[in-house]
Order: C-alpha cells, then sequence, then structure tokens
C-alpha cells in the first residue's frame, strides 16, 4: 500500500509511487531526483522537516509536502 | 555554432551546474579576479563574466545560475537555456558533483540532448575519495563521447585539462557529431509525430527538432509561447491531441515519463562508473548526527550562532564583552578593548582625516572644506566603516554555507519560522542582519519563492544592527543608571526588532499576498565537513566587492545630498545648521515629537537628529554633539534634558525606523522598484512610530 512519506518510519527504505502536488513543486521535486520507482531512505523523521535520502543525495522536505509524495516501502 | 575567422581567438564557454555543485568556486579559479558582475537583461539573476587568455586563446566565461534542469520552470532555468541555445555559448561547461553523481549527472544528460558541444567537469574530486567513492572517468568518456575532467578547484586539479580541452575545441576540434539520443521506448512515436508537425514551424528552428518536440510533450510554457506568438497556435492544438493521446494509452503525465527515463539513464551510466565503499567518517559523521537529531539538532545550531556572533560583535564594537568587564570593574580593560575595537578604530580614522582636510583646506573656501570633510569623508567613512563588519558576517555566513552546517541550521528552525510566514531558510538574513542589514537583504536570495524573497527584504531592516548597537550603548549609558536595567534595555529593543520581523513575514504573506500556506522547504543537505578557507574567502570577499561597488556609489552621492541639506539653506551656505533646509524641515517635523512631550527650544535637535540618522544610525550621536559644539556625546544627551523614558522611547524609534542609507540602497538594487521601496520606507517609519508612542504611553502610564 502506497503511503505518504510523513508516514514511514526513520530508517524505512520506499520507492516512489507519485507525487500529488501542483505542477511546478512536482517538476521541481522529479528534477531533484524524486521521480517515480526512485529509492528512498527515510534518514529523519520526527515533528521538524523530513529528510530523505534519495539518489545519493539527503534532501530535507517541509513536512507539507513530505505528505504529498506517496511511496511504497520495501 | 560554426566558428568563423573573427571568433578563432575568442571561444565563449557557458559554465552551468546544480546549486551547491561548487562552480562559483571553479569560476573563480578559472578566471581570477577579472570577473565581471551583471545581471541578465530584465530579470534581477545576477550574470558573471570573467576572461582567461590560455595559449593565445581569449576564454570568455559565461557563469550561469545554478539549476538543476532546464525544463524553464524556474527564472534561472529559463536564462540559462535561453543562453545555452542563443547561439552566443561556442562550448559548454557542465558541471557534476563527484560526491553526488547519482543526482547531478541528470543535467549533463539534458544538455547533451540539446547540444554536442559540451564538456563534462566533475568538481569536488579531493573530497570524493575521503568519502569512499570511485568514478571511472576514462569509461564516463567514452560512453558519453565527451571529454570528462575531474577537477578540485580548491586543490587547483583538473584546471590545466580543462582549458587545455577548451583550446583544442577552439581550434575546431569536435567532440562528437551529434546530441544524445536516449530511447524513450514508448514515447517515442508521439516524439516523431510532433517532429513531424513541427516542420513545418518557423518560430522555434534555432532549437533542434526533437528537443522542442519532447519539450511541448513535457509542457513548456516559454517555447508555447514563441509558438502563440508566431501565429503557430496550431502546433499546439496538435500537441495538446498527442498529449491527450500518451496519458490515454500510457496512463501517465509524459513529463514523469521523459524525468523517469533520463534518471533511469544516469542510474544505469552511474552503476557501470561508480564505486561507493563504505568509510567512515569519524567526527564529522558523529556532528552530522547531532545535528540532525531533534532535540540536540536546534539545541547546536542556536550554540554556534550564538557563539559567532559573540565573537564578531566583540570584535566589532566591544560590546558585550565591555560590559562584562566593567560589570567585574575592569573599566579600564573595557575602555581599552572600545577605543581599539573595529568601530572605535575607524571612528578615530575618520575624525582625523575630517580635521585634517578641515585644517589644510580651510583657508580655501569654507563650503568645499565642508563639503569634503563633513559630506564626502564622513560618506565615504560610513562605507567604509561598515566594510570589516559585511566582510566578518559574510565570512562567518560563507563557513556555514561551505561546512554543511547552513542547511541544517534552516532545517531546525523551519517550524518556528513556518508559524511566522517564513521557511527555515529566512534563519540565514535573520542572523546575518544581526552584524549588519546589508547582507542581511542580499540573502534574501536563499528564498526559493518571490513571496517569501519579499518578505525577508521587508522584515530584514527591523533587526537592530551592529551600527544600531552603538546608539543603543551610549543612550542606554546616558539614560540607565544601574548595569541590569541597562542590559534589560538592550535585549528588549533586540526582542522588539526580532518581533517586527517575525510579524511583518506574516503580515505581508497573509495581507499583501493572501497566501494562508507558509513557503514549504526543499533543502538539499550536503554532508558537514571542515571549511576550506580559500573558498571562504572567496565567497566572503566576492559578496563584499559588489556590496562595495553597487551600495558605495549610491551611499556616496547620498550622503552628498544630506549634506547640501544640511549646509545649504535660503540664505546659500550656512553655517548654522538650523538656518539649513535640513534644520527647517527639522522643524517642520518637530510636532511630531510633541505626543512624546518632546516640546520646548531644543526639542527640533531631537528631530535634526533623528533626520540625520537616515544616513547611518551612528549619526544620530554626532549630529546631537555636534549641535551642541562638539562636547562629548554623553553630556550632549544630557543636556537636551530627556526623561529615561522619553529616551527609552527614542531609542526604540531609532532603532525601527529605515535602519541606513546602504540598506535602503542595497533594497533597491534587489527589488528595482521604487514604489515598493517608498513603501517600506513609510511602513517602517509608522510602525516604529507607532510603536515608540505606545511604549513612551505605557510607560507614563505606569508611572516610570
Amino acid at each position: 500500500m502506497p503511503q505518504p512519506l510523513t508516514s514511514l518510519p526513520k530508517g524505512s527504505k520506499a520507492k516512489i509511487v507519485g507525487i500529488a502536488a501542483g505542477r511546478g513543486l512536482t517538476y521541481r521535486l522529479m528534477q531533484m531526483g524524486l521521480t517515480p520507482g526512485a529509492e528512498v531512505e527515510i534518514v529523519e523523521n520526527s515533528s521538524g522537516p523530513l529528510l530523505i535520502l534519495v539518489r545519493g543525495v539527503t534532501v530535507a522536505l517541509g513536512r507539507g509536502m513530505a505528505g504529498k509524495i506517496l511511496a511504497e516501502p520495501t | 555554432m560554426s566558428l568563423d575567422k573573427s571568433k578563432t581567438h575568442e571561444v565563449v564557454v557557458a559554465v552551468i551546474g546544480n546549486p551547491n555543485v561548487g562552480k562559483s568556486t571553479l569560476f573563480n579559479v578559472l578566471t581570477g579576479e577579472i570577473a565581471h558582475v551583471a545581471n541578465w537583461p530584465g530579470v534581477t539573476v545576477a550574470r558573471k563574466e570573467g576572461v582567461r587568455d590560455y595559449m593565445g586563446v581569449r576564454i570568455r566565461f559565461v557563469d550561469l545560475p545554478g539549476v538543476y534542469g532546464l525544463s524553464a520552470s524556474s527564472l534561472e532555468e529559463v536564462v540559462s537555456r535561453e543562453y545555452v541555445v542563443s547561439g552566443e555559448p561556442d562550448l559548454i561547461v557542465v558541471l557534476a558533483d563527484s560526491t553526488t553523481p547519482e543526482r547531478t549527472l541528470y543535467l549533463p544528460i539534458q544538455l547533451l540532448e540539446l547540444t554536442p558541444n559540451v564538456i563534462l567537469v566533475f568538481t569536488k574530486v579531493d573530497e570524493m575519495s575521503r568519502l569512499g567513492i570511485h568514478i571511472h572517468f576514462d569509461r564516463l568518456e567514452s560512453i558519453l563521447g565527451i571529454p570528462v575532467i575531474p577537477t578540485s578547484a580548491t586543490q587547483g586539479l583538473g584546471i590545466r585539462d580543462l582549458l587545455n580541452k577548451i583550446v583544442e575545441f577552439a581550434g575546431g576540434r569536435r567532440f562528437r557529431g551529434d546530441a544524445v539520443k536516449l530511447d524513450y521506448s514508448g514515447l517515442e512515436p508521439f516524439i516523431a509525430e510532433v517532429s513531424e508537425i513541427l516542420k513545418s514551424s518557423k518560430a522555434v528552428s534555432n532549437y533542434p527538432i526533437r528537443w522542442v518536440a519532447m519539450r511541448l510533450l513535457e509542457g513548456d510554457l516559454r517555447i508555447e509561447e514563441l509558438l502563440n506568438s508566431a501565429g503557430e497556435s496550431y502546433i499546439l492544438r496538435e500537441v495538446q491531441r498527442v498529449r491527450e493521446a500518451i496519458r490515454r494509452s500510457v496512463g501517465r503525465d509524459p513529463s514523469e515519463l521523459f524525468i523517469s527515463t533520463r534518471f533511469n539513464y544516469v542510474h544505469s551510466i552511474v552503476r557501470e562508473v561508480v564505486v561507493r565503499v563504505e568509510r567512515s567518517r569519524g567526527i564529522e559523521a558523529s556532528f552530522e548526527k547531532l545535528l540532525q537529531r531533534p532535540i540536540t539538532g536546534p539545541l547546536i545550531s542556536v550554540l554556534i550562532l550564538f557563539t559567532a556572533l559573540l565573537a564578531v560583535f566583540s570584535v566589532n564594537t566591544g560590546f558585550p564583552l565591555t560590559t562584562m568587564l566593567s560589570y567585574f570593574g575592569l573599566d579600564e580593560l573595557a575602555g581599552f578593548i572600545e577605543t581599539y575595537s573595529l568601530n572605535g578604530l575607524l571612528g578615530m580614522m575618520f575624525s582625523l582625516l575630517a580635521d585634517l582636510v578641515s585644517e589644510n583646506l580651510s583657508s580655501v573656501n569654507p563650503l568645499i572644506t565642508s563639503l569634503i570633510a563633513d559630506g564626502i569623508v564622513v560618506g565615504v567613512g560610513a562605507v567604509l566603516s561598515f566594510l570589516p563588519l559585511i566582510l566578518m558576517m559574510f565570512t562567518f555566513l560563507a563557513v556555514l554555507e561551505d561546512s554543511g552546517i547552513a542547511p541544517r541550521l534552516a532545517i531546525s528552525f523551519h517550524n518556528v519560522l513556518s508559524k511566522f510566514g517564513f521557511s527555515g531558510r529566512a534563519i540565514y538574513p535573520l542572523i546575518v542582519s544581526v552584524g549588519c542589514n546589508v547582507p542581511g537583504v542580499l540573502a534574501s536570495r536563499t528564498a526559493i519563492e518571490d513571496e517569501e524573497r519579499l518578505e525577508v527584504i521587508a522584515a530584514t531592516p527591523f533587526i537592530p544592527c551592529q551600527a544600531r548597537l552603538v546608539v543603543v550603548m551610549a543612550l542606554v549609558t546616558a539614560f540607565f543608571k544601574s548595569p541590569i536595567a541597562q542590559a534589560m534595555a538592550v535585549a528588549s529593543i533586540y526582542l522588539v526588532g526580532i518581533a517586527m520581523f517575525l510579524l511583518t513575514g506574516i503580515l505581508i504573506r497573509s495581507v499583501a499576498f493572501k497566501k494562508a500556506e507558509p513557503p514549504e522547504l526543499i533543502l538539499e543537505v550536503p554532508a558537514i565537513h571542515r571549511p576550506n578557507l580559500k573558498v571562504v574567502w572567496w565567497i566572503s570577499w566576492d559578496y563584499t566587492k559588489h556590496f562595495l561597488k553597487k551600495a558605495g556609489i549610491i551611499i556616496l552621492s547620498l550622503s552628498v545630498i544630506i549634506w547640501l541639506m544640511l549646509n545649504l539653506g535660503p540664505t546659500g551656505f550656512v553655517v548654522d545648521a538650523e538656518l539649513s533646509y535640513g534644520g527647517i524641515l527639522s522643524r517642520a517635523i518637530t510636532p511630531t515629537l510633541t505626543p512624546f512631550d518632546i516640546v520646548g527650544e531644543d526639542a527640533w535637535k531631537v528631530a535634526f537628529a533623528l533626520l540625520h540618522g537616515f544616513i547611518a544610525k551612528e549619526a544620530v550621536l554626532e549630529s546631537i554633539a555636534l549641535l551642541h559644539g562638539g562636547v562629548s556625546v554623553a553630556d550632549a544627551l544630557q543636556s537636551l534634558g530627556l526623561s529615561t523614558t522619553q529616551a527609552y522611547s527614542l531609542l526604540l524609534f531609532t532603532t525601527l525606523y529605515v535602519p541606513c542609507l546602504a540598506t535602503v540602497a542595497t533594497i533597491y538594487q534587489e527589488i528595482r522598484n521604487i514604489k515598493v521601496v517608498l513603501a517600506q520606507i513609510t511602513y517602517m517609519i509608522v510602525a516604529a512610530y507607532v510603536i515608540a508612542l505606545t511604549a513612551y504611553l505605557i510607560l507614563k502610564a505606569a508611572g516610570l
């Protein structure tokens, strides 16, 4: 079952399924490597922005935006 | 992109790369100090150019803004792409970060789909091996068919190789014949269909057809606009039909498929040429973990900021070191530190210079003497006295940036700041402004969206800077007796300033832009490492130079205008400030001080000082002393006969209304809209007045 990134625990890995954001934001995220099919690892997920590792780069995402990214846990 | 005869000895090279890829560092090494900075036509995106003569070839490097792709989804991307296809650059140097090849090879692939004349440069190879990454550059060279050059700008590695390749190119050598053609499998028939339609188009003839076809399928406002304005909107209707067909048959947005395919291609290359071995990074990795944890992260962040600011403060004005020393009875030492702080030294230097001019020129002409001594020397002094501070603040910022600490600060403060309409990134301008508002305004450039950028520019000048601290200290020590009351007064000024910063953010976001959501945070977080001193120097000196050139001219000319106001009156040149236009203006605005019970013969002097403070806040003190015939600032303040309550509200007003000419000049440089700048000045004056008056009335009612 695909879930928003915000509901994945720290240390877990997942595969991005889709991004449910506006066109501009989606584009921006995809160009940073968050494309469907990309593997992500949750580095930090507490009350602040989410930290994820994607394509060898650590990226910080505000929780609002991270909640719009759907991923399938692997 | 053919070479004609006139161009054989000059080659134009565009340098492009992701943000954080190390582009400015490489650019610095390639071009040295001879960089020319301007804006791209019509936008505030900076365009940097530098020339390098190498083996008889003049290489003109043009620095393109940092971008992730060429989709034209942001101003930077439009600027970069338009330049690449303009035909002006002969060759493109594209940068990839050797510590993150999986992500940064995306842009080179996109570029290669557009033009074959590309050199791929890997940056930061010195860091790569430390992180346990190995890249087979030769193998990559044969896969892509273009030169691949590993470099380290800080160690000077690979720079010659790069220059040699550029010279070879200038001599007529071509690396590959045509653009890279990726296989978009399911999309290929659609690309072919659109390419066929495009053959009849004239509007986009300087772009490769296949590339335009792909861009149109992805959705590209800029190219759609080109077609529309050329009366070729029938093509767009056809494209729309094809896009729908893709959605029906594949079930996905074409842009998603294009980006995924490119990343998959990058992934397949990386699998072949990159090897990663686990390597323990010791203390840096542990520090990184601490900074990322929920509680320790913000805590350490605050601690780093606090220590750094304390150091900068102490070097600049001596405060708070001096206050602590006096508290322990070491007044002499405190006085010594204050005299030899940067602020003290520069002040002494310029008053000496002004005296020297007045003494030696006084026989010539009092008008010219005064213009030089009180106008130009004071103006140059104002520019130069900011310089060490600005350099220090930029150095501090550069250390945070280059070490990788900066993005972590933004993450730590994001939750708090997002309640006030900012993203965590606004923490940089906030911190820097405590030193000086000028770099604070410049730091607004880190904002992702334009709305947040304007919020930051509007909010930044409320933060009390070091110049205002000087005024605050003088007034506070003159009017408050106990050290505790002094400390509380200073702290309250900072609290009000920061509160105004935050309130301005939320006000502008919700009222002016009508946005309920705080700005989003998308931030790359590089690995923590020890900052490289060379890089730190390059970044900070670059910014400082920029400030000197741009703001310097404006500050200087405005200083002269203000001198004219203070020394010219209806009767011509006047020595007595009271008779000058400035004095007359001061008298006119004196009634605004009546609610503060500042009335009587000396009231206009207060207005005069505040008017003078528009140049720079130190001028408030200088002009009060001046009006009292050169007595010490403390005595002059006392002789104004203000009550503690009046002095405190005056202090609030001084801190909050328009920081200084330099900041106003910089704000204008950044937004280039005189109406917005005037609106901001009005807003600051009104806000300062309302707050100061409220404070006065409350304190008066409380019987203080």
